[in-house]
């Protein structure tokens, strides 16, 4: 009976999702020429992936009642430790990338240790791993940036495989295989429980420590791929990469119908809201609308569009 | 078991940061450096081969009226308002150009690599730009130059083969060694000062540290160089920085250089608000509107600068050149319109002039 409520409130915020989005490719289509051909629409995509695939395991973070504020931080990090590794220690760039990737990962880790080992709030505990790890960037950098990679490393963030781009294939498998991880398996199940009612899944006997280390070293393994890819499509590596994606991660995850209290959201909808965003950024920008002027009309738009949702939810649950 | 090898793993990544902390970074990029000659006799400018870009079928534009996008570093700052103000002169005065001013309001690499990923797709005819990182903004200059767009540079350079030309307010060897002169002036040769930078990765501080560091060793031996602290073109942090400058090091730093037109009026605010005006000199690039206060209390001397209007002004009157065809490669001189004929040195760079030395005595003469 719940099970339908919930799946019907849902589905409507998706839907509405949905809705706006093909409203926005309408209007902003409209405004300007140029939006609506191929190569814009997958340049953006392009463009968006680093920010998506945070996104995606943020979803799995704030569904379990979570927050990750050190996503961003971490991507700077193992931008750095790609850069480091491979021009201080000579590293070949393949091993250095997988690395830098595992390095992301522990960060993450680290931050999941703290969060169920010492129960500090998550809030808190990646508040103060997001100023650590940007000053371990910062340190190991020693503010000098890392150039001249071989041409054959931009094929990640500049290449394209099969006339589409490296990163929306690969955006576009994490999404797959996140959704089905937190819609069709046990874990995603267990990722929801702990989000809806802690206490009660732990008495359930579920997991919750395991998953809880397991969805923020996603966080960070997805942090340090983002990374990675960042210095792939700007050539170089800067201790400042990453600053601020936390937000645009979470704006996307709660547009997208997830709860920031748990126990709620979908895949589906992080990735409609990822490309509402990318849509309006692009289209307004195309359509003359200066950076600042932008920036109004996207905050205007998300208020509006949470409160639609707000409205649909209230309506549903009648 | 698992907890004991994050916390080797984390402990590595600290003692790494740690170990590399030992080499003392003063902000300088890594390029060769060519220093002045004490006594200020001009160096012999080699001439070198054009090292620009050049846009892939680019349509004939020679005469016609042309869309530019200005991007500059940020907006919102007297400086950049400056040059875009040039900038927009420029096009009213040669009337066949149209220029709109789009910047980040931060100086954000990424967001101004998506801001001209954006008019690239709209379609403009001429990008002007002052690069916040000159190597992650060449891809998508090279796309610019691709889809036959006019790139030319200002004030903050990017990798050579990225742009068609770059207009430089000044020699950087040049500006070295104002500021160095102006400080030896107040804090004496073997005075200690510190550098309050935008970050170490900015090509045109970079650049002018690189080249300060350089002259120094040559012409002043003695003169001690504390510690350069990044301050990202930000007003509050600028003034934050200066003030833990002047608490860290108190009486042993008799001096302060600021290198960006933000970090040089926090510095003197720093200096001023802790009172140790006359006791730390305060030296460095600034407009004039924002340093005159200080100036006027004889808390800073000299304040080092060009005209940024004319800086924008002559970049504007570049790309105009360039979209015509009248600025071929191998040029040495190029026409811009008021300023006369400017000269092309180190392959594809305009110079403006020199620096210009605000003081008490002319700061008041200046509107910008």
């Amino acid at each position: 009976m719940t099970a339908t409520l919930f799946s019907r409130r849902l589905l409507s915020h998706e839907a509405m999702l949905a809705l706006l989005l093909a409203l926005a490719l309408f209007t902003l289509s409209r405004l300007s020429d140029s939006f609506l051909s191929s190569a814009n629409l997958l340049n953006q995509v392009r463009l968006m992936a680093e920010i998506g695939l945070i996104a995606l395991a943020m979803t799995l973070v704030i569904v379990t009642g979570g927050i990750d504020l050190s996503v961003g931080s971490i991507t700077g990090l193992s931008a750095i430790l790609l850069g480091v590794l491979w021009s201080k220690l000579g590293i070949p760039l393949p091993m250095a990338a997988v690395l830098a990737i595992a390095g992301g990962m522990v960060a993450g880790l680290a931050n999941g240790l703290i969060i169920t080992r010492f129960g500090v709030p998550p809030l808190i505990a990646t508040l103060a791993t997001m100023a650590f790890y940007r000053g371990l960037a910062e340190g190991l950098s020693q503010g000098r940036s890392v150039r001249g990679y071989p041409e054959s490393f931009y094929v990640l963030g500049q290449g394209d495989v099969l006339g589409v781009p490296t990163q929306v294939l690969i955006l576009l498998v994490a999404a797959i295989l996140v959704g089905i991880a937190l819609q069709m398996t046990a874990f995603g199940r267990t990722v929801l429980a702990i989000g809806a009612n802690e206490t009660a899944a732990r008495f359930s006997s579920l997991p919750v420590d395991r998953v809880k280390l397991i969805v923020y070293g996603f966080s960070g393994l997805m942090a340090g791929l983002a990374g990675v890819l960042l210095v792939s499509r700007v050539t170089t590596t800067r201790s400042d990469m990453g600053m601020g994606w936390e937000l645009d991660a979470i704006t996307a995850v709660v547009l997208g119908g997830a709860s920031i209290f748990g126990g709620r959201g979908t895949v589906l909808g992080t990735v409609l809201a990822l490309a509402l965003i990318q849509c309006l950024k692009n289209g307004l920008s195309l359509a003359g609308v200066k950076a600042d002027g932008t920036i109004v009309l996207i905050g205007l738009f998300l208020i509006a569009a949470v409160l639609l949702g707000n409205l649909m939810d209230r309506i549903a649950a009648r | 078991m698992k907890s004991t090898f994050y916390v080797t793993a984390l402990a590595a990544l600290v003692a790494g940061s740690a170990a590399m902390a030992q080499s003392a970074w003063t902000g300088g990029d890594d390029l060769p450096t060519n220093p002045l000659a004490c006594d200020g006799t001009p160096a012999a400018t080699a001439a070198l081969a054009y090292d620009g870009g050049s846009p892939t079928n680019a349509p004939d534009r020679a005469g016609k009226p042309i869309t530019v996008v200005d991007v500059p570093k940020l907006v919102g700052i007297g400086y950049c308002n400056a040059t875009s103000k040039g900038i927009a002169d420029a096009a009213a005065e040669m009337g066949n150009m149209t220029a709109t001013t789009d910047g980040p309001t931060e100086a954000n690499i990424d967001d101004q690599i998506t801001i001209l990923d954006n008019y690239i797709t709209k379609g403009v005819d001429g990008i002007l730009f002052a690069a916040n990182d000159p190597v992650a903004i060449a891809p998508v200059l090279k796309k610019a130059l691709e889809a036959g767009i006019n790139v030319v540079g200002y004030d903050a350079n990017s990798d050579p083969g990225a742009r068609q030309w770059f207009v430089n307010q000044a020699q950087f060897n040049g500006i070295a060694k104002s500021l160095i002169d102006n400080l030896v002036a107040e804090i004496g040769a073997d005075g200690s000062f510190a550098i309050v930078t935008s970050t170490f990765t900015t090509p045109n501080q970079a650049r002018w540290i690189s080249e300060m560091s350089a002259y120094s060793a040559l012409c002043y031996p003695d003169l001690k160089w504390l510690e350069t602290v990044e301050a990202q073109e930000d007003n509050i942090l600028s003034f934050n920085q200066a003030n833990t400058l002047i608490t860290k090091y108190g009486d042993e730093m008799k001096g302060i250089v600021g290198m960006t037109s933000v970090a040089t009026p926090a510095s003197a605010d720093a200096v001023t608000q802790s009172g140790n005006c006359g006791k730390v000199a305060v030296v460095g690039l600034a407009t004039p509107n924002a340093m005159r206060p200080y100036v006027q209390a004889d808390c800073v001397k000299s304040v080092v600068l060009w005209n940024p209007v004319d800086l924008g002004y002559a970049a504007a009157y570049v790309l105009r050149a360039a979209a015509d065809g009248t600025l071929q490669p191998g040029a040495t001189t190029v026409a811009a319109g008021k300023l006369g004929e400017l000269s092309i040195i180190n392959g594809s760079e305009v110079l403006l002039g020199s620096p210009f030395v605000f003081s008490k005595e002319n700061v008041d003469q200046f509107d910008f």
